[in-house]
């Protein structure tokens, strides 16, 4: 690797303000699975490492009032040990363990991935039909958005070159809600997603009520399919309209063809697996 | 062993002990969303594996101890006194004349004290059936992973930054990479001459074609095969060193030393007395070591530099720039009876085989010698072709050609069984060779087991319960 | 920069460039050179140590992150005296051919077997899937492991 500069600044602010002062030659450094990697190969013009993956203001995961709170800076490894995640967002642990491999899992983080944003980040569908939302900071101080306005195009967030990532946090009323995630890899292990899923919905007289969709590696970003979601809003649920929902899925996706699989194979995943998932997440509505 | 002594014989029996397995538990083992795998795997205790006092006894392998401390010596774990590190510039174009190579400008960088071109090697070719293959291309490049050029310094960040400063200029040529585009009069010559064609072979028994016309039915498929790198967990690595006698000693991951070491005695002009090779502990090879690769250049950034020097390939080169299984285009026409018993067979094979020819001359004779597969056929043609393209240098890989041509032959027999409505075992225990059938090359066959192996394993697994 | 942490319960330090992996500081400066490195991008699991407590890809972990931590290499596992039954059992099972991938292995299955000491053999599976195996085909390393845990939850129960 070329020859770099590494700082471990103490806090948040700190950070900030060296990402402002080295502008595009730094970069922030969390687990560093994807960034050491990158580095190693095309390190662009990277000269300084900002390591941020010990700030006390990025790391922790606690329930408070407005819900499920967790730093950026949290790994996989913790989400999936971790009793609170266990029991209320039981599909973010499962979207964690699908990450790489255990090794990947002790050392990257759940913000790495959302930052990193490729379009199959494990993590996204199942935080975004949760209505999750991420906090970011920068030299202009806090501010929060809604997680699909974090996205904006493969590889690119709405960060600033300064900015960073704090924290995720899952709403209040969303905690417990039936949801399903899954994800369909070339392998079960250190594989990149070929289409992953995410469901999440209640049950309300019998009716479905908020449901949620959301699929990843299909465009440019992870995306919620709206369109499926107001089909199956108020309704009771049927195979038909679980079917039409995923029929909608893969109409709103534009999945790639490339040496992975082709397109065509890609919408049949979306089709199954959308329909997997709500299936899913309707047993256990029923059930509970 | 029964021997008349008893006092032999008792201790004979003594030492013979069934030792009982220390493996976990006996019952299947069902893994959620997997096929249930029983653990451990039952191997039957056949008869005659317990007369003896060695057969059928465990063994521990001789390695085994150092393996799971971690002290194994690889070739990357062994450093000498101011030793260097080489790295090599690969070739930008798949197919292209080296007009210049200017490495002025790394000779310059502190730390790095030698440079290599191929026009600096003494004798620039070898390979074990034609010696086609250079030690760094010069002057012509044939693929992407062809060396042009080497540097060695003190450290391989610097041995890689050093590679960037040397300047090639190349005249890029036009290249060919499908080997059957390769076949044609018109294509790219990747060795020059007027046909990439470079090593052929034919087998012919009985009458072919009059036997296809006396067929009641006549499948034709062509099936490929993809190029596969063997993936060794331990990269290539070597170091070579100079004693102060004028001798070269070459440490070194590769599997067939003598062969390398006559190899190196080419290349480097020098009498095998003043080379000494020592092959240590490998970490994977499957084939794909049995050649030397960058052995001459370390020996000449060593003599030049007079330090040590060490290169160790990363994951890269490994794909690109040691050899990979040749893929294979096969045409397979067969003529069946109606019962499915298989009166001719007609293949047609070409080899990809890539830019030079290394393994190649066995693969193509392993691969059409197998290519009929293991069944009875008295009318057989087979054509095989080996030709360049501009792609990584395919050589051995476990297997030879054999995994390409059964997985063509193997499909056809289950294509021609669903065809005719019959047993895909059915069909193989009707054509399959028996004691003192003859090969492809009417070689008489003995301790052939094939039809009860056949029929031993699909009891074993349930063949007639799955077909019902 | 100088980087000081505790490997194999010895203190160890060495003055390295920043961008130094922890792998390479491992072989190159404190010459263990146990953890392997076999694609340098964190696929391969060869060059897997343990670091405060979970294994992680030397390879991509930068020195200086380790720095005032704890890490557990191969090197680490056997005391003078006696091989952790992981090595026990690994070669009286036959478990590694080339033995390259062993390093890794072992550590990601004490790992395991610290934390869970008598898995399934999906779940040795699933700790495992981090480091690659390309000649036995993994079923004796499994057979290894589940059986190393046996002895190791029988000497507990023991002590």
């Amino acid at each position: 690797m070329r020859t770099l500069d590494y700082i471990a600044p103490e806090s948040a602010a700190a950070a900030v303000a060296l990402l402002a002062e080295h502008g595009e030659k730094a970069c922030p450094l969390a687990g560093g699975t994807d960034l050491v990697v990158d580095l190693k190969h095309s390190p662009g013009n990277i000269h300084v490492l900002v390591d941020v993956s010990g700030l006390e203001e990025f790391r922790g995961i606690e329930e408070t009032d407005e819900g499920l709170r967790i730093g950026s800076m949290v790994t996989y490894a913790e989400i999936m040990e971790n009793s609170i995640c266990l029991e209320k967002v039981p599909e973010v642990v499962a979207a964690s363990h699908t990450v790489g491999a255990v090794q990947t899992r002790n050392l990257g983080t759940i913000g790495g991935n959302l930052v990193t944003c490729v379009p199959s980040a494990d993590s996204a569908p199942a935080l975004m039909v949760l209505d999750a939302e991420v906090t970011v900071t920068g030299t202009d101080g806090e501010r929060r958005m809604p997680i699909e306005e974090f996205f904006v195009g493969p590889r690119k967030t709405i960060l600033e070159p300064h900015e960073l990532l704090v924290d995720i946090l899952i709403p209040k009323k969303n905690l417990g809600k039936p949801s399903s995630f899954y994800k369909f890899g070339l392998r079960k292990g250190q594989a990149l997603a070929l289409v992953n899923v995410a469901a999440a919905l209640e049950l309300k007289s019998g009716n479905i009520h908020e449901p949620r969709i959301a699929l990843g590696a299909v465009a440019p970003t992870p995306i919620r399919i709206l369109k499926a979601e107001e089909l199956l809003s108020g309704k009771k649920p049927s195979k038909k309209n679980i079917e039409e929902a995923a029929r909608i899925a893969v109409t709103a996706s534009k999945p790639i063809d490339d040496f992975r699989a082709s397109a065509s194979y890609r919408r049949q995943l979306i089709q199954t697996l959308t329909q997997r998932v709500l299936t899913r997440s309707l047993e256990i509505a029923t059930a509970s | 062993m029964a021997t008349r002594n008893k006092d032999i014989q008792q201790k004979t029996e003594e030492l013979i002990t069934v030792e009982e397995s220390k493996a976990p538990a006996q019952q299947p083992l069902a893994i959620p969303t997997d096929n249930p795998v029983a653990y451990p795997l039952e191997l039957p205790q056949g008869e005659a594996r317990l007369r003896t006092p060695a057969v059928g006894q465990r063994a521990r392998r001789p390695d085994g101890r150092l393996h799971g401390l971690g002290q194994t010596q690889y070739i990357d774990d062994i450093t000498f006194p101011h030793m260097l590190h080489a790295k090599i510039l690969r070739s930008k174009y798949p197919h292209a004349r080296i007009v210049s190579i200017d490495t002025s400008e790394a000779e310059k960088m502190p730390g790095v004290m030698a440079t290599l071109t191929g026009a600096e090697i003494p004798e620039n070719s070898f390979g074990p059936t034609y010696q086609d293959q250079p030690v760094l291309a010069y002057p012509i490049a044939r693929h992407c992973g062809d060396g042009v050029a080497a540097v060695a310094a003190t450290s391989e960040q610097l041995a890689t930054e050093a590679l960037e400063k040397i300047k090639v200029e190349y005249e890029p040529l036009p290249a060919v990479f499908d080997p059957l585009e390769a076949l044609e009069k018109d294509s790219p010559k990747v060795h020059g001459g007027d046909t990439n064609i470079y090593t052929s072979k034919v087998i012919k028994k009985g009458d072919v074609e009059k036997a296809l016309k006396e067929s009641e039915h006549v499948f034709h498929r062509q099936f490929r095969t993809q190029m596969v790198e063997h993936v060794p967990l331990e990269p290539h690595a070597s170091i070579a060193s100079w004693d102060g006698n004028g001798r070269v000693t070459l440490w070194t991951s590769l599997g067939r030393i003598t062969l390398g070491r006559e190899d190196l005695s080419r290349t480097l002009k020098m009498p095998q007395s003043k080379i000494r090779l020592i092959g240590t502990v490998v970490g994977g090879n499957f084939g794909g070591k049995n050649e030397i690769t960058t052995e001459p250049v370390l020996a000449l950034l060593s003599k030049k530099s007079r330090r040590p020097v060490k290169l160790v390939f990363t994951r890269g080169d490994e794909f690109i720039s040691s050899t990979i299984r040749h893929p294979f285009v096969m045409d397979y026409t067969t003529g069946v009876n109606n019962d499915g018993k298989i009166l001719a067979r007609k293949i047609r094979l070409v080899l990809d085989g890539g830019s030079y020819c290394s393994w190649t001359g066995t693969t193509i004779g392993k691969g059409s010698i197998l290519a009929p597969g293991p069944y009875d056929i008295e009318n057989i043609l087979v054509e095989a072709f080996a030709v360049y393209t501009n792609k990584t240098t395919t050589g051995a890989m476990r297997g030879f050609g054999a995994p390409q041509v059964c997985f063509a032959y193997e499909s056809q027999m289950d294509d021609i069984a669903h065809k005719l409505g019959l047993d895909p075992l059915e069909i193989r225990l009707r054509n399959g060779f028996s004691e003192n059938s003859l090969s492809p090359t009417s070689q008489t066959l003995q301790s052939v087991a094939l039809k009860e192996s056949l029929a031993q394993a699909a009891e074993r697994f349930g063949w007639k319960e799955r077909q019902s | 920069m100088l980087v000081e942490l505790k490997v194999n319960g010895e203190p160890r330090s060495a003055n390295v460039s920043p961008e130094t992996t922890l792998l390479k500081m491992l072989r190159e400066y404190l010459n263990l050179t146990g953890a392997k490195l076999g694609c340098d991008v964190g696929d391969c699991g060869t060059c897997t140590v343990i670091v405060d407590g979970v294994s992680v890809n030397s390879c991509l972990m930068l020195a200086a992150r380790a720095n005032g931590r704890e890490v557990t290499t191969i090197e680490g596992l056997a005391n003078s005296d006696e091989l952790h039954p992981l090595q026990e059992k690994f070669e009286e099972h036959g478990a590694l051919q080339c033995g390259f991938c062993g390093p890794g292995m072992l550590i990601s299955a004490m790992n395991l077997l610290d934390k869970n000491p008598d898995p399934t053999v999906f779940e040795v599976r699933d700790a495992l899937s981090g480091n690659l195996c390309r000649c036995t085909g993994y079923t004796k390393i499994i057979e290894a492991v589940i059986d190393a845990g046996r002895v190791m939850n029988t000497e507990q129960a023991n002590s």
